[in-house]
């Protein structure tokens, strides 16, 4: 047998991932555009807990033979491969929205109601982003939906729509939706001026109504009830979120509320996140379609932010000046980002003005909005195959 | 499976609308059954309450805080924090260390007045 040291290193190098990667010049584009977002995860802290899994879960899938995001011809299944069971089996958004149930406090929205008008009139986006992605892109319907969901800014719906009608597109979609959630104090504040006016951004709120432990404890199991027995298909979404929030209200499960919004809610954000990030492979997203998507994405959120703020101009005027119409750019559901921004934009016009509570209703009510219109997409789209 | 489809405009219109009008009575129809909740429990509430003051009081209660609160009629509450020598800034303060100390959330708690000693 003859040994020769230059061709084992020869070998070596032919079949590691340099070589690999010199025959697919696409996957260095991907493996760029992973390091742009670890540095917006990490340097501009740009929604960090999701982007940085995402960004590293696409850097290992597209390092070349590593097999980690991939079922090899035997049928094994990479590493990540194995995680994005949880995103196919729709498994991971739903647990997520428990945590969200357990970490938010639907006081506010039971303290005042009408908050869940903007939260349903800031879903505008999702619809008008719907006929955008058909009429002007071209998208068939299923894709249509997805990417209208991005409108909602709520990351683990849009997951689980896009997961159920169009798999293909996951990636895209998913890295549209917590990236502009991670812009919303830039996409905001320029929407909110410029729909409303100043004396309007300077209105005090009145102080909201104390809510008893009792309204708090059957407001989740009413909402299940209620949402569930309409639309059947918001079951995963709007059952986990009201049981999670049941969990904290109940006084009686404080152990499984720490889980849900804790311990679970991280894992379920590496996981999620590794997932995600695997299935963002060259051939699937670069190309024309993600780009559009990132379009109509962007488009989906301005228009939900705007159709917020002119129910809010709305709720104002009927009011006769008791609501602050910035609120109503909260019912874009990213909690509580968006309830900030209506925060920060209403103390800069009026320094002792403090939004925050009565923009967390709309918020809130915006999580349940978005829900319910991807129950309707869910419900609508395949019957239309 | 078969593949979806491009609609058209009509048919497009058509499921955007239908769709936007779902959430809106969807989340108005919760606006009602929050309201009912709180009508009931407002009513349940206030009866356990009005049964357990209409509970006759203790012989040994002395007799001059109840002559204090009969000197001052409740009026009603008109939802406005009244400030009293005191900024709104400071008032802002106030509150957020209240609530920070106590970790009741802001939205549990109900200042009324707040007012320079």
């Amino acid at each position: 047998m003859n040994f020769s040291i230059t061709a084992v290193i020869g070998e070596i190098l032919s079949g590691s991932g340099y070589a690999a990667l010199l025959q697919e010049p696409k996957t260095i584009i991907m493996i760029l555009i992973a390091f742009l977002l670890l540095y917006m995860g990490i340097g501009k802290k740009f929604e960090p807990l999701l982007l940085v899994p995402i960004a590293f879960g696409m850097l290992l899938a597209n390092l070349p033979n590593s097999g980690i995001a991939i079922i090899s011809e035997e049928g094994h299944r990479g590493l990540l491969k194995i995680f994005a069971l949880g995103i196919e089996n729709e498994v991971y958004p739903p647990l997520i929205f428990m945590g969200v149930g357990a970490m938010t406090d639907f006081g506010p929205l039971i303290a005042r109601p009408s908050s869940l008008i903007l939260g349903a009139a800031a879903q505008f986006g999702i619809f008008t982003a719907f006929l955008g992605s058909m009429l002007l892109c071209g998208f068939p319907v299923n894709v249509a939906a997805a990417i209208g969901i991005i409108g909602g800014a709520d990351g683990p719906t849009a997951i689980l729509v896009t997961s159920r009608l169009a798999a293909e597109y996951l990636p895209a979609i998913s890295i549209a939706a917590y990236s502009y959630m991670a812009l919303i104090p830039m996409i905001q504040p320029p929407i909110m001026k410029a729909f409303t006016r100043k004396k309007d951004r300077e209105i005090k709120m009145m102080q909201l109504r104390p809510v008893s432990k009792t309204e708090k404890i059957i407001f989740p199991i009413a909402v299940a009830t209620v949402v569930i027995l309409l639309l059947p298909d918001t079951a995963p979404l709007i059952g986990m979120l009201m049981l999670g929030n049941l969990f904290k209200e109940s006084g009686v499960t404080d152990r499984l509320s720490d889980v849900a919004q804790n311990a679970l809610c991280n894992v379920l954000s590496i996981l999620l996140g590794l997932s995600v990030g695997s299935m963002a492979v060259a051939e699937t997203f670069l190309t024309l379609q993600t780009i559009m998507i990132i379009a109509m994405g962007l488009i989906a959120f301005c228009l939900s932010t705007f159709g917020g703020v002119i129910f809010g101009n709305i709720m104002c005027w009927v009011t006769k000046g008791k609501i602050n119409p910035l609120i109503g750019s909260a019912g874009v559901s990213a909690v509580p980002m968006a309830a900030r921004v209506a925060q920060q934009v209403g103390q800069k016009e009026n320094p002792s003005n403090f939004l925050l509570m009565h923009a967390m209703g709309p918020n809130v009510a915006g999580v349940i909005g978005s829900a319910v219109a991807a129950g309707f997409f869910l419900t609508l789209v395949p019957m239309l195959l | 499976m078969g593949e979806y489809s491009v609609l058209g405009v009509g048919e497009s219109l058509l499921i955007a609308l239908s769709g936007f009008l779902t959430v809106f009575c969807m989340l108005l129809f919760l606006i009602l059954i929050i309201k009912i909740i709180s009508f009931a429990v407002t009513k349940i509430e206030g009866t356990g309450k009005a049964a357990a003051s209409a509970a006759p009081a203790p012989s040994s209660a002395p007799a001059a805080p109840a002559a204090k609160a009969e000197e001052k009629p409740a009026k009603p509450w008109d939802g406005k924090l009244q400030l009293i020598d005191c900024d709104e800034e400071t008032a802002a303060c106030i509150m957020a260390i209240i609530s920070d100390e106590t970790d009741i959330p802001l939205d549990e708690l109900q200042f009324r007045r707040i007012a320079a000693l």
